[in-house]
Formats: structure tokens, sequence, C-alpha cells
């Protein structure tokens, strides 16, 4: 005879409340999980997450309120969550998975790892770990309108590092310092800017025109005259950008009109990129301060941050800016460094206004700082129903491991993608007798196809 | 509804900017301003109930009802999260208020205590968007008929166990955008000509296409002929959910509750021989529904109300801010399986 426990047949029920399970992340998809695993009825549950919140998380990681802001996500994830299950045993970490201290061991401890993340390093850590202590995992992400839930067993399916995942897309770098010509470019080129004028200087992140673009050249004897001819003429390469902007005191006039005027000119010396491209205009300070004296630029309404300024609104945001990060590289000290931060207002404003100006050179339109701010912090929409809907997900996966049917697990997709199903299950293309090895784990196991968010 | 923002102008504050910042940055500005305009009724604080307020007002709506008559028991505690374990004997919606206003302290958020059935017409009008969950075939068949003809828009869900539902009206004429990439015309001519100097266009850069999607009543929708030919035809194609959702809503109709697992027993019995009698009322076979799922329909599973409240929220999200694509006119969850589809019920 069915005994029931609210859904849930007793025998169910019963596992739930005595087994541990881990989950890692407590932002949008683990505040979300942590609702549901403790009104399933799951009785030990471990929340780790190193991050505190930010007033920019309260759209969705709804055990977290205004007066928040600040605290660890862990520590009140689990105090909000007690307050409407006062009986869960729930531990919570503010650290990094990655600690050693969460080694096999600490993993051996749970029937099921549940990731809440959303961040590759740490998807593929846990990934190993759970692979070494042989304990399933349940993958998920999600992003904007689009989630995934996928169940990781070691033996029996893919584990998260099977497949190569798509990296972080990069420009050749005479796009970004010659012939941009999309937005993006403008802004990686402003990023860049950023790190060579305070933050830390990277070679693969040059900012001057590229004299040995090879595009350049009308013949190859010529390009390998430019090429030599680049490290022998001083001017534009021998001086680092941050020397240079040092020797003039962080002049934001005159690295305006280095930047925007002077590198600009150079690269319409270099023809040939201009034959069959718009070429770029070069801005003057002292041009534009005359123009903008007989035009005011009038102030829109509505949110700052979605309006498109002048020309004229990004040459005092760029001069303010710089004078900004000018005074806090003097206050850190000898030899400092910043560090680029989307949140941080003058490495943004900074970013916005070098970005827009390069934009405006190479005749394309300009974008609001809440445009640029999107792209150059690669911010990721999200919102409360895509979380709850993969959580809920998450979950139901999780039961089906719990009641010993592991292979009727499956990944589940939230998307429009094979309308009118709008949660599908990915069905395996390969049964589970014709696998490959996965060469990182040294106990031949198998895999099939899927793929996740990053 | 496109009245409503042109003559209330709400102004999103820099605070809201900041908090919905995530959100408007996928749909946009002008949808965050129409959902501040907006004013939603939800009937029904369970499990679907509260997962429902929960999403409504993070999303940012002007104002939030609830209304629940019910009281707050042992398993209302464990069902869902707004209310506090102290609350026993208390009223559903009341208990419920006080956690839902901290999601969101820029919401307005009321609760009633009335039975939905003894609220006037009037009450239901003052909303630009209703949500039933836990009510009777006859009451949502009321509201949906009331306010779907004053362009409000009615949406209705329920979970029993493993298996949810929605189901929405959105009037016969509802307007909506869809965002779609611009296309880029191919540059004629030789590529050392003037065109190719012109200025490059954003490939990113996308425009708003305006859409109109037509909606039936719910009588409409549960009362589909099945003895056309077509109708047949269709059967193969036709989730088994749809009936199910009969035989719940019978089963709730005539014991004014819906399956308890502490009657488990009798509760089983009546839920086959009702399931036996919708079958035949509704002249399909028998067969559609095997005894299979009985014992899975008990109670609200908070995961499977995560999940058909997260769809329905976004539903009500895109329906007040008048963008994306409607799900037209079900959809239907099956926990056990973990699919979830799309499907039209209704005239043709």
């Amino acid at each position: 005879m069915v005994q029931l426990v609210g859904s849930l047949r007793k025998e169910l029920a019963d596992s739930l409340s005595s087994c541990r399970v881990l989950v890692v992340g407590a932002g949008g998809i683990g505040c979300e999980l942590l609702k549901n695993l403790v009104l399933t009825g799951f009785k030990n549950i471990e929340v780790i997450d190193l991050d505190t919140i930010d007033v920019s998380n309260l759209n969705r990681q709804f055990l977290f309120q205004k007066k928040h802001v600040g605290k660890s996500k862990a520590q009140v994830a689990k105090e909000s969550a007690l307050q409407f299950c006062p009986t869960a045993n729930i531990t919570a970490y503010h650290d990094s998975i990655m600690n050693p201290d969460y080694n096999v061991e600490f993993f051996r401890n749970f029937m099921l790892v549940m990731n809440a993340l959303d961040n590759r390093a740490a998807r593929n850590h846990v990934n190993r770990m759970c692979l070494a202590a042989d304990i399933p995992l349940i993958e998920s992400g999600t992003a904007g309108y689009l989630g995934q839930v996928t169940v990781i067993k070691k033996g029996l399916t893919e584990c998260y590092e099977c497949q190569p995942k798509p990296s972080q897309k990069t420009f050749p770098g005479c796009t970004i310092r010659n012939t941009p010509s999309e937005p993006i470019h403008c802004i990686v080129w402003a990023k860049y800017l950023f790190n060579q004028l305070f933050g830390e200087e990277d070679a693969d992140q040059e900012v001057s025109p590229d004299t040995a673009d090879p595009e350049a050249a009308w013949n190859p004897e010529e390009a390998a005259a430019r090429a030599t001819a680049s490290e022998k003429d001083g001017d534009i390469k021998r001086v680092s950008t941050k020397e240079w902007a040092r020797s003039t005191g962080y002049d934001s006039i005159k690295l305006f009109n280095k930047l925007f005027k002077d590198d600009i000119m150079y690269l319409l010396t270099m023809d040939k990129l201009w034959k069959k491209r718009k070429a770029p205009l070069p801005l003057d300070w002292q041009q534009l301060e005359n123009h903008a004296l007989f035009n005011e630029d009038s102030p829109g309404s509505g949110l700052k941050d979605q309006q498109v300024l002048g020309i004229w609104g990004y040459c005092k945001l760029f001069q303010h800016s710089v004078e900004t990060l000018r005074s806090q590289l003097e206050q850190k000290g000898d030899g400092a460094e910043l560090v680029w931060d989307k949140d941080d207002p003058p490495a943004m404003d900074f970013v916005t206004a070098a970005a827009n100006l390069r934009m405006h050179i190479f005749s394309m339109n300009m974008k609001s700082r809440f445009d640029i701010k999107s792209m150059a912090g690669n911010i990721i929409p999200a919102i409360a129903t895509t979380n709850a809907v993969i959580a809920g997900l998450i979950v139901l996966e999780g039961l089906k491991i719990l009641s010993g049917e592991l292979e009727s697990c499956r990944s589940v997709s939230s998307s429009t993608a094979n309308y009118p199903e709008v949660i599908s299950l990915v069905t395996y293309e390969e049964p589970y007798d014709e696998l490959e090895e996965c060469q990182r784990s040294p106990d031949y196991f198998f895999c099939t196809v899927f793929d996740t968010f990053p | 509804m496109i009245d409503m923002i042109e003559k209330e102008e709400p102004i999103i504050s820099e605070e809201e900017a900041a908090q919905y910042d995530r959100q408007i940055r996928l749909w946009g500005l002008d949808a965050q301003k129409r959902l501040r305009g907006s004013r939603v009724l939800l009937v029904g604080l369970g499990g679907l109930g509260a997962e429902v307020a929960k999403n409504l007002i993070l999303a940012g709506v002007k104002g939030l009802t609830l209304l629940d008559h019910e009281q707050v028991t042992e398993e209302s505690c464990r069902a869902q999260f707004l209310v506090p374990v102290t609350a026993r004997g208390q009223n559903r919606a009341q208990a419920s208020l006080e956690r839902a206003q901290y999601l969101n302290p820029m919401v307005e958020v009321r609760a009633y205590p009335d039975r939905p059935e003894d609220k006037p017409d009037d009450f239901f009008l003052q909303f630009d968007a209703v949500c039933l969950t836990g009510c009777s075939r006859d009451l949502m068949v009321r509201v949906d008929q009331l306010c779907s003809q004053r362009n409000i828009k009615v949406f209705c869900g329920d979970v029993y166990g493993y298996y949810g539902y929605m189901f929405s009206d959105l009037g016969k004429e509802h307007h909506y955008v869809e965002e779609k990439p611009k296309t880029v015309k191919p540059a004629q001519g030789s590529s050392d000509g003037p065109e190719a100097k012109k200025a490059k266009i954003d490939p990113n850069e996308t425009t708003m296409v305006k859409k109109t999607a037509s909606f039936c009543s719910l009588k409409e929708a549960l009362e589909v002929d099945w003895t056309s030919e077509k109708a047949k035809a269709s059967l193969k194609r036709t989730p088994v959910d749809y009936f199910l959702l009969h035989v719940l809503l019978k089963f709730r109709t005539d014991k004014g509750r819906d399956p308890d697992p502490q009657s488990f027993a009798e509760d089983s019995q009546l839920l086959r021989q009702i399931r036996d009698d919708v079958l035949e009322s509704l002249a399909v076979s028998g067969d559609l529904l095997s005894d299979d799922f009985v014992s899975y329909c008990f109670s609200e599973m908070s995961p499977v109300c995560a999940v058909v409240g997260g769809v329905l929220g976004q539903e009500v999200v895109k329906a007040l801010s008048q963008r994306d694509a409607p799900h037209r006119n079900f959809f239907f969850f099956d926990g056990r399986k973990g699919n979830g589809v799309v499907d039209y019920f209704g005239p043709n």
C-alpha cells in the first residue's frame, strides 16, 4: 500500500530527511534551490559561497533584502531559509569551494552535490572533486530566459569537462589597435587602455597603432620593413604608454590629444587600411571645446546611465575620470596598480568615455554607459523566474537520484528552441555502451554529448 | 492596457534602476515601466501562489493584491515560504503579507481574507491582470468571462502533486512586440565603390516587430468537443494532462478540496471513479489516463510549484509588458517525466 508524506512516497521522504547534500553557490539559482530543498523535506543542507550581497542581486536572490547588502550570501541565505523552516539543519560557509580544506573526504560526506555557480573554474573544480569522490553532481546554469540542468555521474554520464567548452571571444590585435569596426572593439581597446595607464601592463593589450599590421603593407617587402622599423622607430613603440603618461603627469588633455588625435593621424598615414574602409576622423580638444561653448548639451530626462551624451560630454567625462584615477593611483603609493572593476564608477566612466570617443572617431554611433557596462563588464541579464524553473528541475533530478533512478536522469533545458516543448529533455545520442573515454578521468569513464552554460 | 503607460508615465527612479538592473538589461526599460504601472490580483496563497507572488513582486509590479480565505495549517508551512511557522490558524493571505512585502518594498502588497466567490464584479475590474490558483472551475470561468472582455489579462494555474498547469486568456486582440535582429542589406557594386565607405551598422542592433495574438475563453478551452472527426484525429498529439486537469477540477468541485494524503485510500478511489466519469462524458477512450497518475497528484510539490510558478510568473510579466510571444494558451508540466509543453485548446 502506497504511503505518502505530502506528495512523496514515504521511503523517499525518509531518505530526504536523513541524507546530506551540498549546494555550491547561494546566488540566483542557489537561493531558489535552497528554498526548494527545504520545502521538499531535505533536512541536512550545506551551502557555500564566497560572495557578498550586492543591490543588483535583489531582483532575484529573494532570500536577501536591502539591509543585507554587503553581508555573506551563504550566511544570510541560511538565516532566511531557517525562518520558514526552523527545523532544517543548514551549515553555511563564506568561503571558496576551491579552498583545499574542501577535499575529497569533504565531498564524500554528501549523497548529492548541486552546483549553482557562475564561472567555469569553479565548475571544473567541483566536477573533478565529484568524480574523485564518486558522488553524483547536478550541474546547472541560466542566462536571461534560458537555463539548463544536467546530471553528472562517474561511469554513467559525460563529465563537465569531457567536451571542450567555447572559450571567451578574443579579437585580433590589429582590429583593436588599427581598424575597429564594431563598438565591442572600441570597448576592449578602452579596457586595455585602462590597464596600460593605471593597471597591470600586458604585452597582449597594446593600444598604440600597430605598424606591423599585415593589412597595412602594399607588398611583402614593405610588411617586413614596417615590422623592423616599428622596433627601431622610437616614438610609437619604445616608450610604454604608462611611462609616457607619467612623464606628462597624467595630463588628461595631453593624453586626449595623443590617443584621439596624434595616434589617429598616424593611422591615417597607413593609407592602404583606408582604401576600402571609412577613414577615422581625429579629434582636437581645443576645437571641440570651442564648438561646445556655443552648443550646450541639454541634459536629457530619464535615467542618467541610459543617456548618450554628445562628443564634448565624453571629452569632459574622459578628463574627469583620468583625474580621479590619477589621484586613486597617487593615494596607493609607488608602484601601485589599479584593477578594473565595472562597479567602480571612475573606472567605468573612463571606459565609457574612451570607448565612445574611439567609436565616434571610427564613425560608429556612441553608446550609453548602461550599454557599455553590459559589454565591458560581461553582464549576463538575469531574472527570478528562469532561476526558479531551473532550481525546480534540479530538485526533481535530485529526487530521481535519491530514488535510485539514475538511469532516468536527463539533461533538461528551459528554452523556446524546441517549441511547443518549453522544458525539454535532451536525449543522449549514443547508447550507454558505446561511449568514449574521458581523458580527464584516469579511471576510464564514459561520455555522451551535452553542453552547458559557461 | 497600452493607455496605462501614457496616463501614468511611471518614472523609474535611480534606486529602482539599480535594483532592477539585471532584468532591465533583459527586457528593456519600456517593459519595466509598464510593469511598474501594473496592478495584479493573485488568488490563492498555497505553494503555487507563493511562487507567483514572489516572482511578480521581484519583477516590480505597481501593486499585488493577495486574496485567500483559507487558514494556515501545518501543511501550509511545508508548502510555502511566505507564511511564518507561528501563524497557524491565521488567514493565509494575511499571514503571507509581511514576508511578501519584504521581498520588495517598492511594490504595494495588500492582503484580503475573503472568498473570491463573495467578491463583487467591481473588485476584479480594478486590476490589469488576474491570476487564479486553487480556484473552482466555476469561479475561474466566471472571472475569466468578466475580465477578459475588459482587456484584463487572466491567468489560471494549479499544482497537484507532480503535475501542474497554467492557462492564459489575454483577450481577442493581445498586442505585443518581439525583438528581432536588424537585417543588414548586403553591399552592392564593386568593393572599391563609395558604398563600402559608409558607416558600419552595428550587427548587434535589433528592431521591435509588432504582433497580435488572439485567445479564447477558459470555458471554450475546457469545453472542446471531442466527438468531431478533427478532434478525434488530434487526440494522438494531445497531452493527456488536459484530461487529467478535467479530473482534478471535478474532484475539487465535488469535494470542495484537493486530494489529501490523509485520505489517500478514499481519495484515490474517488479519483479513479471521476477519471472514468470524465473521460466518458468527454466521449474519449478510458485508456487515455491509466491508474498510474493517481498516487502522484497529492499535495503541492515544491519543485513543481517552482517550475509552474516560474513559467506562470513570466507569462504575467510578458503580458503586462506587452513584450515577447505569450504561451498560447496552456502550459502543462509533468514533474515525473520532467518535460513541459505549450498547447492550444479551444475553437479553431
